[in-house]
């Protein structure tokens, strides 16, 4: 089983915004309003955030993107109390739409702010996709899992999944998974494929072949909040 | 427990109803069973519900789905892009996804952030569903209502009214926003058939004084920064000046897939310094941010080009061989005014530090020096952007790779003129606002135009403001837009995903690509492609030019694409790569388009560039007011897109505005902190806006982001964030006739 993961050059990213668009784009993330977006009620499943340090003129801002960790020890399973967020055996942290109660306590056990609220239902005429493969044949370890998102509903928290349902297509249809060194990528999730100067890379963080590996081995790397001992997989390199 | 209570029970003749006798563990017990039955009700009425039961849910409503090859135009960089268009089981048809094309070498399969946005500017809620007629009497402008200012028409209708305007060739003027490659064609082909010289093209507002210095020196119109060149040689210093190459310098994807490149990708990465007044994405992403004083960027270009050339570090090779004016240029650069100790004081860039910069700038090549907006929208830009260019010669950055190039474009099959001739170049914007004001247009006509929010005074006691009301307009285009809030019949024209067309790549390459446009859905409204609008004006007046690759005026659109692009592939073919690539550029031509045949030094005005006004020269308006363009404004002229607006400011993480960016010690001094209300005035006007205080700015500038302040695009621009062009006053690029954007005066406010 690949243990799946993600690692962003922070040396190419230019926070150009394709990653987060890409994501609403694809997992039909719906769009907020000035109201939502000064209450922070608005949903990201990915966003871009700017870190600012020093005085002028010694300034330094680090232009961070910021999707799921996708930790090994996900605080935000551990205090579940409906089981509604989970770890696949590849590493994916899920949320069952389903399953949730709508306590948000994953919310507070995050550091990383990964996960959203839907305090209103998705108005129709918020992007849709009507299209959404609902069978998929996501073998979903027994959930019936987050899908289908066209109907969203509000009261339950959401995610970044990694675009698990691309992954799990791919590997069913025998397909390669994750990004290769020389440009001839496998399957990816919508923000990786999205990004203009590929700074973001995809894939089996157990393979010392895969193109994760040999970049984590090439450069020091950095966990966001490694104190906390999440393990996050979702690792930068640093500029 | 209170003593009461532990007594009540214990009392000898507790009080009782004769009728109803319940026990204490009973009363309990059955309003606790009330209570959780409630609670139970409560939780099941508020428990999410589903639709649909799981199992319709899960089954497949995908009928099909395919990848269109199609081209973006949210942007003047004209991505090559492929759409994802899907067909549920219950007939719907949608577009849901927007990819670059990998066939592009172009961006090398990318596109930016913008292209994303694509899927709203076609599903936007305010598109005109039809032809749209002005009612008598109804005010134009800020106070537009388009429910009730307007009347329906239908398109024979609407077409026979503006033919009956065309009267006088002279008395026309054509307005050109952010269109098709081809449709530019065909408007240009409309003007000359017509006859009208008239023609703006908008996108002069922004680069006519940057290109008008560059082809001082080479007489080329199309030089372009090549980054990195097919046989993988990159640029190894570049040199920018105010120029966001990763935010908004066109060709944006390419800059943004090469960025990738230049920094990790290829051995020896690039070093960038940036000289910029604002701490700007690429001043972030760059080795090194030097702030200077905004305006001074092309006195530094004279001081690094004094140290060069005092230190005799230039490419002699190419200075004697193909180069003109050489020797005066070298005098006059070497002259104590552009001393790096004098241009010190101006710029505020330490003089050891433009000798460090200068030296590594000579000696790495290929080394570029990139000029930005903000460097050439002032009125000596067209010799700002001179000296920096010069800076490129200097160096031998000249059509070598990695350096600047030539852009080459597609071998087009030539216009259907019926022996017009072609030389239709436009007019300047000083020429277009002297025709306005002295009253010589009766009608205009705008595609896609987004004048009034992109140029100085356009409200208040703006001129432009009155101008437009005062002129019988035409809009062309797909949706609400401030301009079509000025217009007497509004024509909705498609969006560039229903449309037909080709794209040339623009300057970057030096290799020429063409890209097709084809409808990726039909038309969801009654609107038509800007190339049938054309000739069916052209057959109402008659032109010529506009037969002969004609079948139908339905399919003009895509017939003319097809017969423009014959030479280049099969047209099957070109459908479904969507993308036709030139031969590779041979570099080291050397043609030079200039009265000598080399490329020309010129040093005649040269110490214009020192006359700057600096912040705090002026005490009733201290600050300078510097705009810039973030990656997320939509070029097309409306900003009416969820996804665009939410993502707006990125290096500030918010969304749905834009803030009056200043230094903390300027804002100190005026008694501003973060977050507060403030009015930015200049002599022209006021606007007002949130404050932002940052570190990553100049002192005593003032920078707004362009993009806002919309009053009449729909719902999710209107009333959001301020247009810093309102307050601005006009004041011409000497050369260029281009309006100096940067050259404003302000001071600000508490509100």
């Amino acid at each position: 089983m690949a243990n799946w993961g993600m690692v962003i050059d922070l040396d190419k990213c230019v926070g150009c915004q394709a990653c987060s668009l890409a994501c609403k784009a694809e997992n039909n993330v719906p769009h907020g309003s000035p109201y939502d977006h000064k209450r922070h009620h608005d949903i990201y499943w990915h966003k871009v955030i700017a870190a600012w340090e020093g005085e002028y003129p010694a300034v330094n801002t680090q232009i961070i993107p910021m999707p799921c960790m996708h930790c090994d020890h996900p605080p935000c399973v551990n205090v579940c109390p409906s089981k509604a967020t989970y770890k696949r055996s590849d590493g994916i942290v899920m949320q069952n739409f389903r399953r949730c109660i709508g306590c948000r306590y994953c919310i507070v056990a995050c550091p990383y702010g990964a996960r959203n609220f839907n305090f209103r239902d998705q108005v129709d005429k918020e992007y849709q996709r009507p299209d959404l493969p609902e069978d998929l044949g996501l073998s979903n370890e027994g959930h019936i899992g987050p899908w289908p998102y066209p109907h969203r509903t509000r009261g339950v928290v959401e995610k970044c999944t990694y675009c698990f349902h691309r992954i799990d297509q791919a590997l069913e249809n025998g397909e390669e998974v994750g990004s290769k060194l020389d440009g001839k990528h496998g399957v990816l999730p919508a923000c990786v494929e999205a990004c203009p100067t590929e700074a973001r890379f995809f894939g089996n963080l157990d393979d010392p072949d895969s193109a994760v590996s040999k970049l984590l081995a090439s450069r020091s790397f950095i966990k966001l909040r490694e104190e906390m001992q999440t393990e996050p997989k979702t690792i930068y390199l640093p500029r | 427990m209170s003593q009461a209570a532990t007594e009540k029970p214990n009392s000898p003749e507790p009080k009782r109803s004769k009728g109803f006798h319940i026990s204490r563990r009973a009363f309990l017990g059955v309003s606790g069973g009330v209570a959780a039955t409630i609670l139970a009700v409560i939780l099941a009425l508020k428990r999410p519900k589903l639709a649909e039961p799981i199992e319709t849910q899960t089954k497949s409503v995908l009928a099909s789905q395919d990848w269109i090859a199609t081209s973006c135009l949210n942007c003047p960089t004209r991505c090559a892009i492929q759409v994802r268009r899907v067909r549920t089981t219950a007939g719907q048809t949608k577009i849901v996804r927007i990819l670059g094309n990998s066939a592009s070498t172009y961006s090398e399969g990318k596109c930016c952030s913008r292209s994303h946005v694509g899927l709203q500017v076609l599903y936007n809620p305010d598109r005109f569903p039809h032809p749209l007629v002005r009612k008598a009497g109804t005010e134009k402008g800020r106070a537009v209502d388009y429910e009730n200012d307007f009347e329906e028409e239908d398109w024979g209708g609407a077409l026979d009214r503006i033919a009956e305007r065309l009267t006088s060739p002279d008395r026309l003027l054509i307005l050109q926003g952010l269109n098709t490659t081809s449709n530019e064609d065909l408007i240009r082909q409309f003007a000359l058939a017509y006859g009208t010289p008239n023609v703006f093209n908008e996108e002069g507002l922004e680069t006519d004084a940057d290109r008008g210095g560059k082809m001082l020196a080479d007489g080329q119109p199309d030089s372009g920064y090549e980054l990195v060149a097919e046989d993988g040689t990159s640029t190894k210093y570049i040199l920018a000046f105010s120029s966001g190459i990763v935010e908004s310098e066109r060709p944006l994807a390419r800059n943004l897939r090469l960025w990738g490149k230049i920094r990790r990708e290829l051995p020896n990465k690039t070093r960038v310094v940036s000289f910029d007044p604002r701490y700007s994405v690429t001043a972030s992403r760059a080795d090194e941010w030097v702030p200077i004083n905004p305006g001074t960027e092309g006195a530094l270009a004279m001081a690094i080009a004094h140290v060069i050339l005092s230190e005799g570090l230039q490419d002699s090779h190419f200075v004697n061989d193909y180069t003109d004016g050489f020797d005066t240029f070298s005098a006059v650069a070497r002259t104590q005014m552009f001393s790096p100790e004098s241009v010190s004081e101006i710029s505020s860039v330490p003089a050891d530090t433009i000798r460090r910069i200068a030296r590594e700038f000579a000696q790495s090549k290929p080394a570029v020096a990139w000029s930005g907006e903000a460097a050439t929208s002032w009125p000596f830009g067209t010799l700002a952007s001179h000296a920096i260019y010069c800076l490129n010669a200097l160096v031998g950055s000249i059509d070598v790779p990695g350096g600047l190039v030539y852009q080459q474009y597609p071998p087009y099959a030539a216009m259907p003129t019926e022996g017009l001739p072609i030389s239709n170049t436009g007019i300047t914007f000083r020429k277009m606002a002297d025709l306005l004001r002295d009253g010589a247009i009766d009608i205009a006509i705008g595609f896609n135009s987004n004048l009034i929010m992109s140029v100085p005074e356009s409200r208040g006691r703006g001129k432009w403001d009155e101008t437009l009301k005062k002129l019988f307009y035409v809009h062309v285009g797909p949706a609400k837009s401030e301009m079509a809030s000025y217009a007497d019949i509004i024509l909705p024209a498609c969006t560039y995903l229903e449309d037909w067309g080709y794209e040339s790549a623009i300057p970057g390459s030096g290799y020429a690509e063409s890209r097709i446009k084809q409808p990726v859905i039909e038309s969801l409204y009654d609107s038509r492609p800007t190339a049938r609008i054309l000739f069916d004006l052209a057959s109402r007046k008659s032109l010529p030019g506009f037969s002969p690759v004609l079948s139908t005026p339905e399919a003009f659109a895509e017939d003319f694409a097809k017969y423009r692009t014959s030479p280049l592939m099969g047209w099957d073919d070109f459908c479904s790569t969507g993308v036709w690539k030139g031969s590779s550029y041979s570099y080291r031509n050397y043609s030079f388009a200039t009265g000598s045949g080399r490329f020309e030094f010129h040093s005649d005005h040269l110490e214009r560039l020192l006359q700057v006004g600096l912040p705090g020269e002026s005490t009733e308006y201290p600050l300078r007011l510097a705009i810039y363009r973030p990656v997320l404004e939509i070029r097309s002229g409306s900003q009416n897109f969820p996804w665009a607006q939410e993502m707006y400011l990125v290096m500030h993480g918010r969304g749905w505005k834009n803030l009056v960016e200043i230094n903390h010690e300027t804002a100190h001094e005026h008694g501003i902190g973060e977050g507060s209300k403030v009015i930015v005035q200049s002599v022209h006007g006021e606007i007002e806006g949130e404050a932002r205080v940052v570190e990553g700015m100049q002192p005593g500038v003032v920078a707004i982001a362009t993009g806002q302040g919309h009053y009449a695009s729909g719902e999710f621009a209107d009333g959001i964030g301020c247009n810093p062009m309102d307050v601005m006053y006009t004041e011409y690029d000497e050369e260029s006739g281009q309006p100096s954007f940067f050259n404003t005066r302000v001071r600000i406010l508490k509100a």
